[in-house]
């Protein structure tokens, strides 16, 4: 008996059983998004000096420092600098050495160094006295020679002063410090091989800005000299001072005047100034100039100047005399048309320019102007490139090139040798809004079904038979393919492919730089194809209502875009209104309607919908019907000065497959369902309490209510409700004896009533109504049971797995931002009728239920992310699929991360140890064992015939 | 298949021994039988010699009868204890031969109810006709002892449809009359 109940618990319990490996990159992918890299700061970089491959290392303006391997564009290592700074809107800068296995990041207040191969912490520090302008890997020719690490040269720059810092390779502690306070803006930090610079922008008496150099001993900071150069016609803005050049032999300032007539070159450490007049033939205006110099020490002074028109650009070549500082044009790269990008390149002290354009990729040494590789681009890209970075090898005398390309899109690809080797979509770090879509050729089946579904059985057999008649015509097709299809299952990894049970939907992605996504579910979530619907870049999606073929997203500001769901195409568009809309609902009959920022619906509603609940801005909950859209029907004020932070409500597609729990005696305990069902959190801050107020959506009269105590609200408060349970999560501190601390998940259930066998007072009415009940207590009040436990870590978002009928158990899907990682519980676990103090009764265990822990540690079988790191997860759906074992889940908000959850098992699915092969050889070696015995076993027959007379 | 021949005509000694015997030629009976030797006549006549007595009392035969139908009556009971015990050792675990055994338990009561009237066609004379009911009433309720027995099983088996549990298929969620519409951020 004993052993029949530890199996039964077991049963229970594993219905969550783990991913095995060989279904990783198979059920699921995973995005592992840093963002759009910053230009200044991506590069490639050798980490060992014993091995000549290198890794692509880049910051990106959401401060996520990551190292990228250009073979095939996978994510090795990264590290969110913003986490542990404050945040800042800059981005970050990221500097590291060729042969070092060190990188040097910094983002606001914070700089940490990082190995560069695996991305191992090995200093990090925290100024507090100013944010980060600056950062430099300091490349002296005796520090090379005697230490591995570089020091930094780290310029803090606040309102009132500029400090440069000198901080050590190995530890990070400061040996020196530099302070300047007279109130320039502290812009850059240089160094040549014997000198510092530091640069600041002194603001001229009239308008613009002077140019301050400042030279330090490297070895002491101490300063050594200082001047000013006249630049003030032509600096108006920080941003008007295109390079400033480091780590080489002659460090450079380049700015040009507002009308892009005149460049003027400074050499660091000279007073001298070179005008250079630009020669532009284009005949347009120049939108952009950007100068290219190599960062190595002992590279050749040479650098090159971009410039951009609105339809092509050119490219000039400058040498830079050592002795002199003069400046001489050596080359110019012929005007073309389309978008280009250059990329600068060292091999040893040789100087390579690559340039990359709409139809090409060339290659020039900065010596002379003869083009040495040439490669057409594969595929055009029709996206501007903003800027690239590339590697060149030379082999004798022919050279191969890989650049890395940041279109304007976002799309980040390396482009080798004229081929696109990869592409990340980094732009998808910032999605605000998803969801699945459906093809329009799977919706003809579904209508059909449909129409039989509302016929009388004999109507519906004859449209049956009719539409199969019809569909004899595919016959010839279909058994055409017939022979490839049987050799393809049974040579697949897969058993049954699956894509026609809906679970290779695609899903559309809008991000906030206004971009729509489609992603391929089906293919490790390959972008299909992403097109640019709004020109913003805070494109606050409310809602995508999905129709057969086409999706429309809804935006706050009230407009609307309609697009092919197959092609991204934009179909239709909506201008905006001049409401700002706080949440979009969407109806049955695929109509929308706008909630404004006060909880009042935007546009007028009828008795069709009946009755709506929104929030308001000033954390109140409304209740609104379709008779009087004026003012709210009822109102829900929090008690005790609480705010309402979070409201939620059980999801659209919500079956319950059993209206009631079967007991161990078998009798049942009735499940308290009632569709109209919110969940109210809500937050006093002074004194640290958190109530959960369950709401009838049609009366407004609270079901249950629950008070937590001690609840840190700066900590994240999740919710949600489904069925007939609801759960949350929150870190409660210690407020009495017998109160925990730590973070905390709470389930509670709703039944009709506490005695088994009892619908309540309801009893076996058909209906309900919230408002017109025959006793005056309507709707009853739901009998809840709850328990709390102890978790290890704080809950960001909470989902429930959905499936097609609800019978399979449901999985509590946590986001765990602590652990980069999603957790899907299975509900047998948070069962909250679960033995306290006591081993389960022979009864309870046939129910399942085993004895209460309050501490639930996460299982690593829980884990939907198994070993990925899916960081920076805001939102996790759930979708049922045509099978009714698999959920589909989809998580966006920084990672990208989708899989199929199946909590009860994979069981209407063949599994893989089902082999096809094995099947079809057995079936065939008995046939021909068959047919070698039968005539055998005829003639031994006859023969037995002919013995007997 | 071959269709099945004509059977082989039947030996010569199967046929003498299957015909009668040939009237004895009246010289052969004046011949006398070997001593010892009984000719069928006679065994007739020690069948009736010992039949004689009994048609002489049919009312012991018949309470004979009934005796030995009363045994037959109270013979399920006997079972009873029997399969009680067998069953309460089975368990109540739906597995094959739990499910076998119980079949069997089923089958035997529901036989026996339906050849009542077989089993004691034998003991039916006019004169125990009338006793005979009783003995049929009692063997009836010792079958649906047996099958009580039976019932008692595949309940604790749980495979009556006899709680609550049963019937929760067929009872409904209870509609809302009215539906909320929740929009929140």
């Amino acid at each position: 008996m004993r052993l029949q109940v530890a199996l039964f618990i077991a049963a229970c319990v594993s219905p969550a059983a783990a991913i095995y490996p060989d279904e990783v990159n198979h059920v699921d992918f995973h995005h592992a998004l840093i963002g759009t890299p910053s230009p200044d700061s991506t590069f490639f970089l050798k980490p060992s000096s014993a091995s000549n491959a290198s890794l692509l290392y880049t910051i990106s303006d959401q401060s996520i420092l990551g190292a990228v391997n250009p073979r095939d564009g996978a994510l090795i290592w990264r590290k969110d600098l913003s986490r542990a700074g404050f945040p800042t809107n800059k981005g970050g800068i990221l500097r590291g050495s060729d042969g070092h296995n060190a990188v040097v990041g910094a983002a606001g207040n914070y700089i940490s160094s990082w190995t560069a191969q695996d991305g191992k912490l090995i200093w990090e520090n925290k100024f507090q006295d100013g944010v980060v302008a600056d950062i430099e890997l300091l490349e002296l020719e005796e520090a090379s020679a005697t230490s591995g690490a570089r020091d930094t040269l780290a310029l803090v720059g606040s309102e009132s002063a500029g400090i440069v810092r000198r901080l050590d390779g190995n530890t990070g502690k400061t040996k020196w410090e530099s302070k300047d306070t007279s109130g320039d803006v502290a812009f850059q930090v240089s160094s040549s091989p014997t000198e510092v610079f530091y640069i600041s922008l002194q603001s001229a008496l009239l308008k613009g800005y002077k140019v301050k150099v400042t030279a330090l001993d490297p070895v002491n900071g101490r300063q050594t000299r200082q001047y000013v150069l006249n630049s003030e016609n032509e600096i108006a803005t920080p941003e008007s001072v295109l390079y400033v050049g480091a780590n080489v032999a002659s460090p450079l300032i380049v700015w040009a005047d507002k009308t892009h007539k005149t460049l003027k070159v400074n050499v660091i450490g000279t007073k001298q100034v070179q005008t250079v007049n630009i020669e532009n033939t284009s005949g347009q205006d120049i939108r952009r100039i950007t100068v290219h110099a190599p960062h190595k020490l002992n590279s050749l002074p040479h650098f090159l100047v971009h410039y951009v028109t609105e339809s092509g650009a050119w490219a000039e070549v400058y040498h830079v005399d050592l002795m002199t500082s003069a400046v001489t044009k050596a080359y110019k790269l012929p005007y073309l048309q389309g978008q280009s990008a250059v990329a600068t390149s060292n091999i040893d002290a040789n100087v390579y320019f690559t340039r990359i354009t709409d139809s090409e990729a060339t290659i020039v040494s900065s010596a002379s102007h003869g083009i040495l590789g040439r490669w057409n681009m594969e595929a055009a890209s029709t996206e501007r490139a903003l800027h690239a970075v590339s590697e060149v090898v030379s082999k004798g005398k022919s050279v191969a090139v890989r650049a890395v390309v940041l279109r304007e899109a976002g799309a980040w690809e390396l482009v080798r040798n004229g081929q696109t080797e990869w592409t990340r979509h980094e732009d998808l770090i910032d999605a605000v809004a998803a969801t699945w879509v459906e093809q329009e050729a799977q919706e003809a089946l579904a209508h059909e079904l449909e129409v039989e579904g509302h016929e009388s059985l004999i109507g519906a057999y004859i449209h049956r038979v009719k539409r199969h008649i019809r569909d004899l015509q595919h016959l010839p097709d279909w058994l055409k393919e017939l022979p490839q299809r049987i050799v393809s299952s049974v040579l697949t990894d897969e058993v049954t492919n699956l894509d026609n049970f809906g679970v290779a939907k695609p899903v559309i992605v809008a991000t906030k730089s206004g971009r729509l996504y489609a992603l391929n579910t089906g293919k490790q979530g390959a972008v299909d194809w992403s097109v640019q619907v709004e020109e913003t870049s805070q494109w606050d999606v409310k809602s995508i209502v999905t129709r057969p073929g086409e999706a429309t997203i809804y935006a706050s500001d009230g407009s609307s875009a309609t697009v092919n769901v197959s092609t991204g195409e934009v179909i239709s568009r909506t201008a905006p209104t001049n409401v700002k809309l706080q949440s979009i609902l969407s109806l049955e009959d695929h109509s929308v309607l706008g909630i404004n920022e006060d909880g009042s619906p935007a546009t007028l509603f009828d008795d069709s919908i009946g009755f709506l609940v929104t929030t308001s801005a000033d954390g109140r909950v409304l209740g609104w019907s379709g008779q009087d859209n004026k003012s709210p029907v009822w109102e829900f004020v929090p008690p005790s000065s609480q705010k309402v932070v979070h409201a939620t409500s059980r999801p659209v597609h919500d079956p319950i497959a059993s209206i009631g729990k079967v007991l161990g005696n078998r009798s049942v305990l009735y499940k308290y369902l009632n569709p109209n069902l919110a969940l109210v959190t809500a937050v006093n801050e002074k004194n640290n309490t958190a109530g959960f107020y369950l709401l009838d959506g049609v009366s407004g009269k609270v079901l249950y209510a629950t008070t937590q105590y001690g609840v840190d609200p700066t900590q994240p408060i999740a919710s949600v409700i489904t069925e007939n349970w609801f759960a949350y999560s929150f870190f409660g501190d210690v407020v009495d004896e017998s109160s925990a601390k730590g973070y905390q998940l709470v389930i509670s259930e709703l039944y009709e009533s506490s005695a088994p066998n009892d619908r309540g007072p309801l009893d076996s009415a058909g209906n309900f109504s919230s408002l017109h009940g025959s006793n005056g207590d309507s709707p009853p009040s739901p009998h809840v049971v709850s328990q709390a436990f102890v978790i290890p870590e704080p809950i960001s978002h909470m989902a429930v797995t959905q499936t097609r009928q609800g019978i399979t158990t449901r999985q509590l899907l946590c986001t765990l931002p602590e652990s980069s990682s999603i957790v899907g519980i299975p509900r047998p676990v948070l069962d909250p009728r679960r033995p306290v103090d006591r081993d389960p009764t022979s009864s309870e265990a046939e129910e399942g239920l085993f004895r209460y822990a309050p501490f639930l540690e996460f299982d690593g079988r829980w884990f939907l992310t198994h070993v990925r790191d899916v960081s920076g997860i805001k939102t996790v759906l759930s979708q049922p699929t045509l099978l009714e074992s698999t959920s589909l889940v989809f998580a966006f908000g920084g990672d990208i991360f989708g899989t199929r959850a199946t909590p009860s098992q994979a069981f209407d699915v063949l599994g893989k140890s089902f082999s096809k092969l094995q099947l079809v050889a057995t079936i065939v070696a008995l046939s021909i064992g068959v047919a070698f015995l039968a005539p055998m076993v005829r003639k031994k027959q006859v023969n037995q015939l002919w013995k007997a007379v | 298949m071959s269709s099945p021949l004509p059977p082989p005509p039947p030996p010569q000694w199967v046929v003498a021994l299957n015909s009668p015997m040939p009237r004895p030629t009246k010289a052969a009976t004046s011949i006398q039988d070997p001593p010892g030797f009984s000719s069928t006549r006679g065994g007739k006549q020690q069948k009736q010699q010992q039949k004689q007595p009994t048609e002489k009392k049919p009312e012991e035969t018949d309470a004979l009868k009934l005796k030995k139908a009363w045994e037959i009556a109270i013979a399920p009971s006997k079972q009873i204890p029997m399969n009680a015990i067998m069953m309460y050792m089975s368990g109540n675990s739906l597995q094959i031969f739990s499910i076998m055994m119980v079949f069997m338990l089923f089958k035997g009561p529901i036989q026996g109810l339906i050849n009542t009237n077989v089993m004691f066609a034998k003991f039916d004379t006019p004169a125990t006709h009338g006793r005979l009911y009783g003995v049929k009433a009692v063997y009836i309720l010792m079958q649906l002892g047996l099958l009580a027995l039976g019932i008692w099983k595949v309940n604790a088996m749980g495979l009556l449809p006899t709680t609550r549990s049963d019937w929760l298929a067929w009872e409904s969620e209870r509609q809302p009359l009215e539906q909320a519409y929740f929009a929140f951020r």
